[in-house]
């Protein structure tokens, strides 16, 4: 591919899925969805603002040194990374809504298995950069990898949740759940592949990386957008609904 | 260091492969109406008889130190396999309520809504005492599940004690 399709392809990868993400936000206000996923809504806005910035940066040249882009860049990272964490809890807090008292017990156990996901991430992650980076990785992008690795497994285990309750995910919390996991699944991969790279390679890692977020934005809009769609049998669940509710009843009154 | 990279990179497959997998079975596999089987009976007395702590407190008083454990262990054993049960039946209601939420009759969708949250909490509860049994289990002199679970047995009572009236009406 020669250099121009390289920028147009670049430049995007890098605007569309962040408008887009304005686009998910007023498609969750129109829906009230965001009243169920707060912390989804403000992470939206907060990569949007956080994109607007570092574009301004870099594509208007304005005059800051790189290493505070990088500063800029890095807080893009943990805000997000942290914002992540927030997701989780409300996808696991989802089946829960209905029942504060559980959901805060439940959380207290999230808490502490996050804290062990992120201390084990951390071992992990550092232990493998440093094998192959040595001293040459900044620190800080290995505890934000970690964090990466720590969400992925957040992600299986929401969808084992949801598993082990037997309940089928809602739209939007699908959406959430599989565009998260393909931006944060890949990507302690690409950071690794991207520092070893030559120039050329990194752009093609880069672009790996992008079209990743772009296919999650996209996916996030269509479930934000997207109903429920089970179609029970109007003949035969209302009867069989009542007959099973009556059973549960007997198993928790006998 | 490649071989790291390797790693690195078959994590990240295996992890795409699985939401792949999430996807094929939310949009290819049965639904869940269809998958809900029957529930399965439980003999909630005898349930109820394993987890006395009247009963455990007679046992303790009338067999050795040693012969309470092996017999409690095996009141432990079986009250799992009533667990057990009540927990998958709560998964069958949980995937009955789930459809019914969406039924076109308000009164329904209103029961298959609390029938969730109920089997929810009936779940979650299941869950807790399937690890505290285990405990108990490991345990069986030190700690007596009979206690939690009669607490829990009362909470869900209180918690459930007008939804089953109220939709079978």
């Amino acid at each position: 591919m020669s250099l121009p399709h390289y920028f147009w392809l670049y430049q995007y990868l890098w605007i569309a899925p962040h408008c887009l993400l304005l686009v998910v936000a007023i498609v969750m206000l129109h829906k009230g969805s965001h009243k169920s996923f707060p912390i989804f809504f403000s992470y939206l806005l907060f990569e949007f603002l956080q994109f607007c910035l570092l574009y301004a940066v870099a594509e208007f040249h304005f005059k800051i040194s790189t290493a505070t882009y990088l500063k800029l860049d890095l807080f893009d990272r943990a805000g997000g990374a942290a914002l992540h964490f927030g997701i989780l809890h409300e996808l696991f807090g989802e089946p829960l809504a209905h029942n504060r008292s559980m959901r805060r017990k439940i959380g207290r156990i999230m808490n502490w298995i996050t804290l062990v996901l992120i201390v084990l991430a951390v071992v992990f992650i550092g232990a493998l950069y440093s094998r192959i980076f040595g001293n040459r990785f900044p620190q800080a992008y290995i505890v934000i990898d970690a964090l990466y690795a720590a969400q992925v497994c957040g992600l299986v285990l929401v969808f084992l949740w949801h598993r082990f309750l037997g309940l089928r995910m809602s739209p939007l919390s699908f959406g959430i759940t599989v565009g998260m996991g393909l931006v944060v699944g890949i990507e302690p991969l690409m950071q690794a592949f991207a520092t070893l790279m030559t120039k050329l390679a990194f752009r093609h890692v880069d672009f790996v990386s992008m079209g990743a977020y772009h296919v999650a934005v996209v996916l996030w809009l269509y479930y934000a957008h997207v109903r429920e769609t089970i179609r029970p049998d109007a003949a035969t669940v209302g009867p069989r609904l009542l007959e099973e509710t009556a059973e549960l009843g007997r198993i928790i009154h006998s | 260091m490649i071989s790291i990279v390797f790693v690195l990179l078959l994590i990240a497959v295996a992890f795409v492969l699985f939401l792949v997998f999430q996807f094929w079975g939310r949009y290819f596999q049965r639904g869940p109406s269809a998958n809900a089987s029957q529930l399965i009976p439980v003999d909630l007395d005898a349930f109820e008889n394993l987890t006395d702590p009247e009963e455990e407190e007679y046992l303790r008083r009338n067999l050795s130190a040693s012969e309470f454990r092996r017999v409690q262990r095996l009141r432990i054993g079986v009250a799992k396999v009533y667990v057990a049960t009540l927990s998958e039946n709560a998964s069958t209601l949980v995937s009955i309520g789930q459809s019914a939420r969406h039924h076109l009759d308000p009164k329904t969708a209103d029961s298959g809504k609390k029938l969730v949250e109920r089997a929810i909490d009936l779940k979650i509860g299941c869950l807790l005492l399937a690890i505290r049994l285990n405990a108990a289990f490991v345990f069986p002199t030190l700690l007596s599940p009979s206690s939690t679970i009669a607490i829990r047995y009362l909470a869900a009572k209180q918690v459930a004690a007008s939804m089953p009236r109220k939709s079978a009406a």
